[in-house]
Parts: structure tokens; C-alpha cells; sequence
């Protein structure tokens, strides 16, 4: 990697966060079921590039909204360094909390729920300007309002501030979303699978929203999802997780094209579609059963259980790390060559 | 859901509410109680009772003792005489051979019963000196000479004549000149009522028989004009006052006071100490549980402790002894209602937080840099607030009646006026067992009607707005 410090707005080097269980004070004192921490991040490193977009690829419980609520500062990482413009803010005072978050915002999965439902749109869009104590008058305060509903295409921007969140579709409380993050002006938006609540019809429509806002404002997008066609579509490059730990990273259509870890190259295949004359057909998927629990992982490679290329070397040996392939794609598979 | 209908939370709430018939019954009675309050002075019979006058016993001196209300007269065979006021005598001018120019106070009494009253009472507001000379003129046309009274170094006094005590030897005269010898030979003037004799047909047996002369009854009261010439000497306020046998709305306690009067201005304490006392305590519980819940882990246990330390107090003896050690006072009573009965609403809170705060909403506010104090109150607690409406409502019924159960067991504010208090002095002359009914059922039942008020309110609010808990 030969990349200029400048052009790497946000760091992440081994980042760890194990949850560990609660135990009553009885399963304690009896010794019984030895407290197993819950590995949901097992140390991943990235890096984010200034004004790209950088996708999140996995399953659920691999670990993707658990990076993102780390980088957001909402769950304190148990070991790792992430760097941010140069400054560590792995642990940070209130203070220095309190200014990242002006620069680093998040748009929610579930746009329904990430709304207060008793605030009317002008209150959701109004709380960070208070909360942050950006100067200026209620009326000064309208007029950013307007401007970033303006940004996300919401027309005409005062019909929409007098309502509550339950009065708009799915895709526009999405917009309303975006435009909270975009009031205090940030650099990086965590975007935790923005579109997967929202209608297909409307998904596209909301994605080419939130492109143009990056390529106008500058912005840099972490963009976490398991969709794999929103992620070609959408990003500069994609890392895929599975059980807390990146397995293969590149630029969005070299590892789409050319997977070469089998994991990608499964989550590749699951992807139906549509095709003439292939109606009733199921596609056969080349991996079978659930992902492992985090609190019990796999020794070696963690894939080798669901691996349909695993040999005993795969789970003897110890956990290969990310290694090169040229083109600045990056895999985790030591028996890449062969398969 | 409509447009129209979500414009308003509170427009949406009214339309449930609306529906719920208990929830309307408790909103019209507590409108109806409010509207008392409000105005008081137009249904207080005695309007200076709220200043300390309740326990003031010569007050209440020209009342009957123990006097059923009025309306149950349309019950009894034999009708007794209504306790009445006159404010208003004919004044005129006549010619006194004995004194000269008098001026005339006449008061006409209309007399219509089998009962007569127990007594006729003249009182005036004086200063300087002043001559009654008063006279009872029957509808048969014999005057009864009710007595001569003078009264000086008055200086804006009230001044008082009893028949009843005054004029006993009047009224025996007046007899005599009926009754028979051997009737007068069993009494004396010590021994008859004045206004028996006064209201009763004259004959041999006048003393015995008591045959009512009903028709209208002329008290006249005559000022020589000697007095009346000197600016010095003051005559105002004057005023009849007929004691019934039976008097007012609900009658009177054998202290003499006007039960109804206590019951209205009784009314304002128990809406006062009822929604005081539970706004304050629910407000607190809610309040506790959020912080409990949302800051979880140590903070929640230790609450959690401090907490069952409060629930688990039995609160009644608490205050029988802390009223005992201090002087009863409502201030002190309301504090301790406070301090331990907001432990009501804190487990269901706390429950409701811990879910609340778990809320994708809630971590957005945290991701835009919102503070914990930020997030309780715009955030978790507006959602709780209605479920707290209907705990406040439910609450109510439970501190009037323990502020009830305290002045019952005689450890009320003597400050102030409770029907708690009403119970407690009709228990103690032995209501019950003298049969004053009149004396126990209205504080009771209004007691009971101000709790069920307020049940029925918190019953509907909370079966409208408990569901929509749930956040959207």
C-alpha cells in the first residue's frame, strides 16, 4: 500500500470487541459454564480512503453493525486502535467525543425506528443543531433545515417539516435520516444497510440520493449491508466479514468478478437471477448450515466448517491473515491457488 | 390513520376517551367538584368558615344542635320549624307613649309548622349604647312581650339577645293570663320553653297541649329616638334568626355547625391533598424508575435497593407516629404521602424504560451526540408521561383517604377543614349510635364518590393510552 497519510480519513488496525455474557450470582459462585466472551469483532483492519465508499459486506452476526457502532463511538472497542484524521480516537473524553461526532455520522437501518415518534420532522432535523449548540435563531435553524432537505430531493422542504415520522413513506423518512446526518456538515457517514427496510421500487432512487450528496459534499461512506447487488452498484470497494474478521477485501468489481475466497464466492452465488427459462429453479448453494456461534469459534481458518474445499491443513494450522493478490485485493484463503 | 386525526395527540386521545363511559362520569364529577371550588362563596351558607371558624364554637352559638337537614320534613308526620335568617326589617316611625318618637324594626315570620322553633335570636352589629324594647305580635292578635335589652360602651360590637334564654320570664307572664292554676302550679318560669308558649294557641291548657297558631308572626324591635338622635350610637346589620329544628342542606352536628358547609369547603382540601400528593409522588416515581433503567448496572441496583427500602415501610403507622411526635399539620401529613407512596409507579416504569432505551431512536440521539439528560427527558420520559396521567388519577382515591383515615383517628390538621375530620368528630359524640346519620353518610359517601371520581378517570385513561406505549 502506498497510500499518503492524507488521503486515509479513518483508521482501523485489529479492532476487537468480545461481549462477555452476564452470569447470576449462583451459575458464578457454582463454577458452572465457564464464561465464553462473545467475539463479535475479532480483529479487523481497514482502511478508509477520503471520499470513497467503502462496503461492509456479511451475513448476519458477522460482525458488520458492530464495526459500525465501534467507529461510531456507541460501543467502546475492547482492544484495537482506530485513527480518525490522523488522531487516535479509540478512547476519547465527552469533549473530544462530542466534536468526532459532528464529523462522523450514521443513517440507521430501520427507518422507522430511528426516529422519535413524537417529534415532527423540524424537531428530528433540529435536535443536532441544539445538541451541538450550532449558533443562530429558530429561523437561522429553519433555513439549514431547508437547505439539507433541499440535498436529499425532499420537495417542497416546508410541507415536510411540519409532520411526524409515521406520515411518511419508508423511503422518505430515509431521506429525513440522511439529511439529519448532513446538517453538521460531517466527513464520514456510517450508513448501516440504509436500503434494507426500504421497498425495492424506492431502494435505487434512495442510493443515487446518497451518491450524489457524497460526490457533492466530498463525503466518505462506510456502507454496511449483505446485499451484495447494492454494493456493486454502490461502492468503490468492499470488505467481506464473516464471524468478525475480514476475509477477502478489493474494489468492488475486481472481487465481485473474481471472488477468490469461497465464502465470497458463495455469497456471490446466493445472489438469485432472474432468468428466462430458469423459473422454478433453485440455485444450489456450495455452503451449508448456520454461521458458527461468535462465542465459540472455529480454530484455524473459521470458514473451514461451512468450506466445501477444506482440508485438515484448514483447521490444523493456525488462522490465515489477509494476504495480497495484486491490484489491491486482499483474501484470507491459503489454499487460494488450488481451488 | 388519518391526517386529520394524528394532528393532534391530544385530538386522538379525547376520541378514545370519548367512548369511555366511567371516564366521562369521572370528568363530569370532577368538573362539577372544580366548579365548587371555583365558586365557593356562592354554596357556602356560613361564607367566614374558611377563616378558622369551623372549631369556633360560639360561631356557631345561634345554630340548632344536631338538627336533621330541612328536607326531612316531607318525610315526618309532624313538621318542625326550619332554621331561617332575616336580614331585612321593615323600618318606620312611630309614636311610643312611654318613650316618645321610636323608630320600628319589624320582621315578619311566617309560621307554618307543628314543631316550633327552639329559638329566636336578635343580633346586630352596635357601637355606643342602645335600647331594644321588643315585642312578638300573634297572628291572633295577643303580643307577646319579649323583654327590654340595653346595651352600651359598644364599640362595632356584635350584640346578642336570646328569647329562648332572655325572655323566659316574659313568656311565663304572657301564660299566665291563659292557663289554667293547676298547670301553673307544675311550673315556673325556669321550666318552660319561651317559644312553645309564643307558638302555640293560647288556652287553659296552653302549657300541656301546644296546639301550633300557625300565620305570620311580627317581631318588632323599637329604638327610642334618644338613641337614635346621637350620631354616636351605631345600629347596623340587624337581623332575625329563626332556630329551626331542622336546618340546612344536611343539617347541623351536635357542635352545632352546618354539616353542608363542611362538606363543601372540606371539598377543596381533598382535591388539593388528592392531586398534590400524586402528581408530586408519580412524577418523582416515574422520574426514578427512567434513571434507574436507563442508567442500568450499579445506579439500577442501588436504586433498586433504596427503592424496596421505601416500598417495603408500611405507611400508615409511619405517619400515626410521625402525627403524634409533630404537631399535625397538612404540610407535614402531604410530605410523608409523598415520600413514601411514589414507589407506586417506579417497577412498572423502569420496566417500560429498559425497553425504550433499547430503541434505535434512542442510539441515534446518542450517535448525534446527545447527553444522558438529553435522552431521558426529550426522549424516554414524554413517552412514559401519559402512562403517568393515568397512575396520578389512580392514586388520588388512596391519599384522600388515608389523609381521612389520619383525622379520623383524630390526627388531622385542625387548620383546615377534611371530611376525614367531619368523620372523626361524629365518631367521637357517638354519631352512630344517636342516630345523627346526617353527620356520617355525606362525608362518607363523598369521600367515596371523589375516590371513585378519580378511578374512573384513571381506569379509562389508562385503557386508552396503555397500548400506545408501544413507540410507533
Amino acid at each position: 500500500m502506498s497510500l499518503n497519510d492524507n488521503d486515509v480519513i479513518l483508521q482501523v488496525k485489529d479492532l476487537k470487541k468480545h461481549f462477555t455474557p452476564h452470569q447470576s450470582l449462583i451459575q458464578s459462585l457454582a463454577g458452572s459454564g465457564q464464561k465464553r466472551p462473545i467475539k463479535a469483532v475479532d480483529g479487523i483492519t481497514f482502511d478508509l480512503r477520503r471520499g470513497e465508499i467503502f462496503g461492509l459486506i456479511g451475513e448476519s452476526g458477522s460482525g458488520k453493525t458492530t464495526t459500525g457502532k465501534m467507529i461510531m463511538k456507541l460501543i467502546e472497542p475492547t482492544s484495537g486502535t482506530m485513527v480518525f484524521n490522523g488522531e487516535d480516537v479509540t478512547h476519547t473524553d465527552k469533549l473530544r467525543t462530542q466534536v468526532y461526532r459532528r464529523q462522523v455520522q450514521m443513517i440507521f437501518q430501520d427507518p422507522y425506528a430511528s426516529m422519535n415518534p413524537r417529534f415532527k420532522i423540524r424537531d428530528v432535523l433540529q435536535e443536532p443543531l441544539i445538541i451541538h449548540k450550532i449558533e443562530g435563531d429558530n429561523q437561522k435553524h429553519d433555513e439549514m433545515i431547508i437547505k439539507s432537505l433541499t440535498e436529499v430531493k425532499l420537495n417542497p422542504p416546508a410541507e415536510f417539516m411540519g409532520r411526524y415520522p409515521h406520515m411518511l413513506s419508508g423511503g422518505q423518512r430515509q431521506r429525513v435520516a440522511t439529511a439529519r446526518t448532513l446538517i453538521l456538515n460531517p466527513m464520514l457517514l456510517v450508513a448501516d444497510e440504509p436500503v434494507s427496510m426500504i421497498d425495492l421500487s424506492t431502494r435505487a432512487e434512495i442510493l443515487a440520493m446518497m451518491k450524489d450528496v457524497q460526490r457533492d459534499l466530498g463525503l466518505t461512506y462506510l456502507y454496511i449491508t449483505h446485499d451484495l447487488s447494492t454494493a456493486r452498484y454502490f461502492t468503490d470497494r468492499i470488505a467481506v466479514m464473516y464471524l468478525g474478521r475480514i476475509v477477502e477485501m478489493g474494489p468492488a468489481n475486481e472481487l465481485i468478478d473474481n471472488p477468490i475466497h469461497p465464502y465470497t464466492k458463495a455469497l456471490i452465488e446466493a445472489v438469485p437471477e432472474p432468468m428466462t427459462g430458469k423459473v422454478d429453479v433453485i440455485k444450489e448453494l456450495p455452503i451449508s448450515g448456520e454461521i458458527p456461534s461468535p462465542a465459540n469459534i472455529p480454530p484455524g481458518c473459521r470458514f473451514h466448517t461451512r468450506c466445501p474445499y477444506a482440508k485438515p491443513e484448514c483447521s490444523e494450522q493456525s488462522e490465515p491473515e489477509l494476504m495480497d493478490a495484486g491490484n489491491g485485493h486482499f483474501h484470507a484463503c491459503r489454499r487460494w491457488k488450488e481451488i | 390513520m388519518s391526517a386529520k386525526k394524528s394532528n393532534s395527540r391530544f385530538q386522538e386521545f379525547w376520541d378514545d376517551f370519548r367512548r369511555e363511559k366511567s371516564g366521562l362520569i369521572g370528568l363530569g364529577i370532577l368538573a362539577v367538584a372544580i366548579l365548587v371550588v371555583i365558586f365557593e362563596p356562592l354554596f357556602l351558607p356560613y361564607k367566614d368558615v374558611n377563616e378558622g371558624n369551623w372549631r369556633n364554637i360560639s360561631y356557631w352559638e345561634d345554630n340548632s344542635s344536631a338538627a336533621p337537614p330541612a328536607w326531612t320534613n316531607i318525610f315526618t308526620s309532624k313538621k318542625s320549624a326550619v332554621s331561617t335568617t332575616f336580614n331585612s326589617p321593615e323600618v318606620s316611625t312611630e309614636e311610643d307613649p312611654n318613650y316618645g318618637l321610636v323608630t320600628t324594626y319589624s320582621f315578619k315570620y311566617n309560621y307554618k309548622y307543628d314543631l316550633p322553633p327552639l329559638d329566636l335570636i336578635i343580633r346586630a352589629k352596635a357601637s355606643g349604647m342602645s335600647l331594644f324594647l321588643m315585642e312578638l305580635e300573634r297572628p291572633d292578635g295577643n303580643i307577646v312581650p319579649v323583654g327590654e335589652q340595653f346595651f352600651e360602651g359598644l364599640n362595632e360590637d356584635q350584640i346578642r339577645f336570646s328569647m329562648d334564654t332572655d325572655a323566659a320570664s316574659n313568656a311565663y307572664e304572657f301564660a299566665r293570663q291563659f292557663a289554667s292554676e293547676e298547670a301553673l302550679a307544675n311550673s315556673d318560669s325556669t321550666t318552660i320553653r319561651p317559644t312553645f308558649v309564643a307558638f302555640s294557641e293560647t288556652g287553659s291548657d296552653m302549657l300541656s297541649a301546644r296546639v301550633p297558631l300557625k300565620g305570620t308572626y311580627t317581631l318588632r324591635i323599637r329604638v327610642p329616638s334618644f338613641i337614635t338622635d346621637d350620631s354616636n350610637n351605631v345600629l347596623e346589620d340587624l337581623r332575625l334568626i329563626v332556630t329551626g329544628r331542622v336546618s340546612g342542606i344536611l343539617g347541623t352536628d351536635t357542635y352545632k355547625r352546618d354539616i353542608f358547609t363542611g362538606i363543601v369547603a372540606g371539598l377543596k382540601w381533598a382535591l388539593f391533598i388528592g392531586l398534590a400528593t400524586s402528581v408530586v409522588s408519580v412524577l418523582f416515581g416515574v422520574m426514578y424508575g427512567i434513571i434507574s433503567a436507563y442508567f442500568g448496572g450499579f445506579v439500577d441496583t442501588s436504586m433498586q435497593f433504596v427503592y424496596q427500602i421505601f416500598a417495603g415501610i408500611p405507611v400508615m403507622p409511619l405517619l400515626i407516629v410521625l402525627a403524634a411526635i409533630f404537631k399535625p399539620s397538612i404540610w407535614i401529613i402531604m410530605g410523608v404521602m409523598i415520600v413514601f407512596s411514589w414507589t407506586g409507579s417506579v417497577m412498572t416504569v423502569r420496566s417500560m424504560a429498559f425497553q425504550i432505551k433499547e430503541e434505535t431512536f434512542v442510539e441515534a440521539a446518542k450517535a448525534l451526540g446527545s447527553g444522558k439528560w438529553r435522552i431521558i427527558f426529550k426522549h424516554i420520559a414524554p413517552i412514559l408521561l401519559p402512562y403517568s396521567f393515568a397512575s396520578m388519577a389512580l392514586a388520588v382515591p388512596g391519599t384522600i383517604v388515608y389523609e381521612a383515615s389520619l383525622s379520623l383517628l383524630g390526627l388531622g390538621d385542625p387548620t383546615i377543614i377534611t371530611w376525614g375530620q367531619i368523620l372523626h368528630d361524629a365518631q367521637n359524640s357517638g354519631a352512630t349510635l344517636n342516630g345523627l346519620w346526617w353527620w356520617i353518610v355525606p362525608p362518607g359517601l363523598f369521600i367515596a364518590l371523589m375516590g371513585a371520581t378519580f378511578a374512573f378517570l384513571g381506569f379509562a385513561m389508562d385503557k386508552i393510552l396503555n397500548p400506545k406505549l408501544r413507540t410507533r
